[in-house]
């Protein structure tokens, strides 16, 4: 995916999913518009922070990829503790449906176990898979317009150009 | 490139593909477990969450019921923990 911009500095977390946290932080509330890129500017620096953070913690110990222990050690000692016991939640989900597909697989093996309740299990991870996919199918959306936008304009410079080059094709039969 | 393994019913308001590019951007990191990306997406989020609240009681304290830039400003100033961010408020 080529991006306009071609700088990984220029990356932000996208308008939209700010908007939506932050109306659903803040219901009923109007929020001025370069607050709201503020915002945006901000998340993404909490992320280079904690992430920079994780990074050093991972660096001492002898793993070589950064663990949710590291992120957690890395949210604790930057005065974020706060959030981590809503954190670990997402780590108990994360180990929720691992264990369902784990069991899944492994009663497939076995025999006699109901097909439906493997079938069952699987829809509810689809939905689940979909739901997500969704929502960043809905960012991508908004990405794509603003690019089809672009994309419009340069159309319209290049069909200028063709308009001037008809003398190309040679009658070579 | 949706990680068809993401947790349940506790999807991330973040794009994870981008917390994870966010990430990468950083020259000294190697790499990344999944699962630290989908933890650090929902710290973030909480992280969003809280200064959106707290610059709310900036602006409530304001008498205004528009939530501005400045309430953010003050929110940042206010808060120990938000000092890193003092270098985005230009």
């Amino acid at each position: 995916m080529a991006s306009s911009s071609g700088n990984d500095d220029d990356l932000t977390i996208p308008r939209a999913a700010i908007n939506k946290m932050i109306k659903e932080t803040l219901p009923n509330v109007r929020v001025a518009n370069d607050a709201r890129e503020l915002v945006v500017n901000c998340c993404t620096e909490f992320i280079h922070l904690i992430s920079s953070e994780a990074n050093e913690i991972c660096n001492k110990s002898e793993k070589k990829t950064i663990s949710p222990e590291h992120v957690i050690q890395a949210l604790e000692s930057l005065g974020f503790g706060s959030y981590i016991s809503e954190v670990k939640e997402v780590l108990q989900e994360c180990k929720t449906v691992a264990l369902k597909r784990r069991k899944a697989s492994s009663r497939l093996e076995n025999l006699g176990i109901p097909e439906e309740e493997l079938l069952r299990q699987q829809q509810e991870l689809f939905a689940k898979a979909r739901q997500q996919q969704a929502e960043l199918a809905q960012q991508e959306w908004l990405q794509m317009q603003q690019a089809a936008q672009q994309a419009q304009l340069a159309a319209t410079a290049s069909a200028s150009n063709q308009a001037g080059s008809s003398q190309d094709e040679e009658d070579d039969d | 490139q949706a990680p068809t393994s993401a947790p349940g019913a506790r999807l991330s308001r973040l794009p994870l593909a981008r917390v994870k590019a966010l990430v990468k951007a950083d020259p000294d990191v190697t790499l990344a477990g999944q699962e630290a990306i989908f933890i650090l997406a929902r710290a973030a989020e909480l992280f969003v969450e809280t200064i959106a609240k707290d610059a709310y009681c900036c602006a409530q304290q304001g008498k205004r019921k528009t939530l501005q830039r400045r309430d953010l400003d003050n929110a940042i100033e206010a808060v120990d923990e938000f000092a890193f961010l003092e270098g985005t408020l230009d």
